[in-house]
């Protein structure tokens, strides 16, 4: 084992193995990340509703998602007459690439971590950007008017909130004199960003949210009134490659919440004492982000599209300035 | 002012929304596990009708009389019967129901001068074919004694 290793390293160079291996482990968690998170929607739903949620297939209907992707890639990817094939096919394919790329900077443990690239976290907001022009081609090449309003309104909505979420994660940033995320994490080794900055945990939790189009954000794929929104011409595999991005962006952003406000791999303060490593101390806190995210969801009915844009730059973007400012300043006062 | 007075409220309104689903996540869920477990149903649910069992005679008490069959809106029952010597009363020999017609409106149970008939808590009815509908009471008293 060890000696293959050794030949990989010596055929591929240090650099390019990290790649490869990060790349594939990237790939394998993106797939469990995904069954795994729709388990816990389902069951989170469920209890919610005081319903019991998926058990039959597996303990606790665990493998209950490896089933639904098995009946998904055993069905006919259908391409309705009038699309615009190529931007039709492309789509699932430009949302879900940039997710891969995120994940490269995220660091996952003290040394877990693919890339540690000095501009780690504009990589993230540059790729995660690309959902937008993703959702767009995808709304715009079916040709149907749900498909395309779904993609309007998303595109309104994501321009719109991202302003904010920047806004909330400037003064992190301003805090940590940098936009590598080892360097970012380190900065919390005293204190979590979210203790003394609650109110941009708050906005950033906000907006990504409303980023990863989930409820009651989820106005863009509204089932009531735009049948499945941007999706609602896709089948088979090229609308799990959506649900695919769908969740795998939910991860991307707890993480990065974990990352800017929680403190990163860091154990908690007084929980110091514990043997636990980095990773489990980072999964279990972007895992109960998720869950927050979740619980949300199932909480608050969809806003209208006039109230959700009115939040956003009525009161999200003032008061993500007026925090920027204001924080510039204590930081200025205390270094 | 305003703004921030709203912000405030609102925001605890939400709080107070997020920890009523919470609570939620631990309740015993509501659900019954149909197949394996079924649900009770309540003395006044309607199922098709079915015959009473009197103890005083071990059986049901129609005397195939045919009111039920006159009410009956629909005309899905048909009862015939017969006299086992001269004197003796009429008993019903045959009664059968299409229940995929019957409209579950009562007529029969209320006008049934020996009120020998009632509601069943049959609910999972649903079959394959038209005439799966048709219920043999006579048949089913007899499997359930």
């Amino acid at each position: 084992m060890a000696a293959a290793w050794q030949k990989l390293v010596n055929f591929l160079g240090p650099d390019l193995t990290i790649i490869v291996v990060g790349l594939v482990g990237v790939l394998a968690l993106v797939q469990v990340n995904a069954l795994f998170l729709v388990w816990l929607e389902r069951k989170v739903a469920a209890h919610i509703q005081l319903r019991i949620g998926p058990k039959e297939v597996g303990p606790f209907g665990i493998l209950q998602t490896i089933v639904d992707g098995v009946k998904l890639v055993s069905k006919e990817l259908i391409t309705p007459r009038h699309v615009d094939r190529k931007l039709f096919m492309l789509a699932p394919i430009a949302i879900f690439l940039p997710v891969l790329v995120s994940f490269v900077v995220i660091p996952f443990s003290e040394r877990l971590h693919i890339r540690d690239l000095n501009v780690g976290l504009l990589v993230i907001f540059a790729f995660s950007t690309f959902n937008v022009l993703a959702i767009l081609m995808g709304g715009w090449a079916s040709n149907n008017k749900y498909s395309l309003l779904g993609a309007v309104r998303s595109v309104a909505q994501n321009v719109a909130y991202e302003i904010p979420l920047l806004l909330s994660i400037l003064s992190v940033l301003l805090w940590s004199n940098s936009l590598q995320m080892s360097v970012i994490v380190e900065s919390q080794s005293n204190v979590w960003n979210v203790f003394w900055m609650p109110v941009a945990a708050l906005i950033y939790l906000i907006c990504a949210t409303a980023e990863t189009n989930r409820a009651p954000f989820d106005i863009p794929e509204a089932e009531s009134e735009l049948v499945a929104g941007f999706h609602t011409e896709y089948s088979g595999m090229r609308f799990a490659l959506f649900f695919l991005a769908e969740y795998s962006n939910m991860l991307i952003v707890a993480a990065v919440a974990t990352t800017l406000f929680f403190g990163g791999w860091k154990s908690p303060p007084f929980l110091g004492f514990l043997p636990v490593p980095g990773l489990i101390w980072f999964l279990l806190k972007t895992y109960i982000l998720i869950f927050v995210v979740m619980w949300v969801r199932w909480t608050f009915p969809r806003l209208r599209f006039d109230q959700l844009m009115n939040f956003c730059w009525k009161i999200m973007i003032p008061l993500a300035l007026f925090h920027l400012i204001v924080y510039a300043g204590i930081i200025k006062f205390i270094r | 002012m305003g703004m921030v007075k709203d912000i405030f409220v609102g925001g605890w309104s939400l709080l107070a929304g997020m920890w009523v689903t919470i609570r939620r996540i631990y309740r015993p869920v509501v659900t019954v596990q149909y197949p394996r477990r079924y649900l009770e149903m309540s003395p006044s649910y309607r199922g098709h009708i079915e015959f009473k069992s009197f103890p005083e005679t071990g059986t049901h008490n129609c005397v195939a009389c045919g009111t039920c069959m006159r009410f009956c809106p629909t005309n899905v029952i048909k009862v015939q019967g017969e006299k086992i010597h001269t004197h003796s009363e009429k008993r019903a020999s045959l009664y059968f129901i299409d229940f995929s017609h019957c409209s579950l409106c009562g007529l029969c149970v209320v006008n049934c001068p020996t009120q020998t008939l009632q509601f069943s808590d049959e609910y999972d009815m649903a079959h394959f074919s038209r005439w799966d509908g048709v219920v043999d009471l006579i048949r089913r008293l007899e499997e359930s004694a």
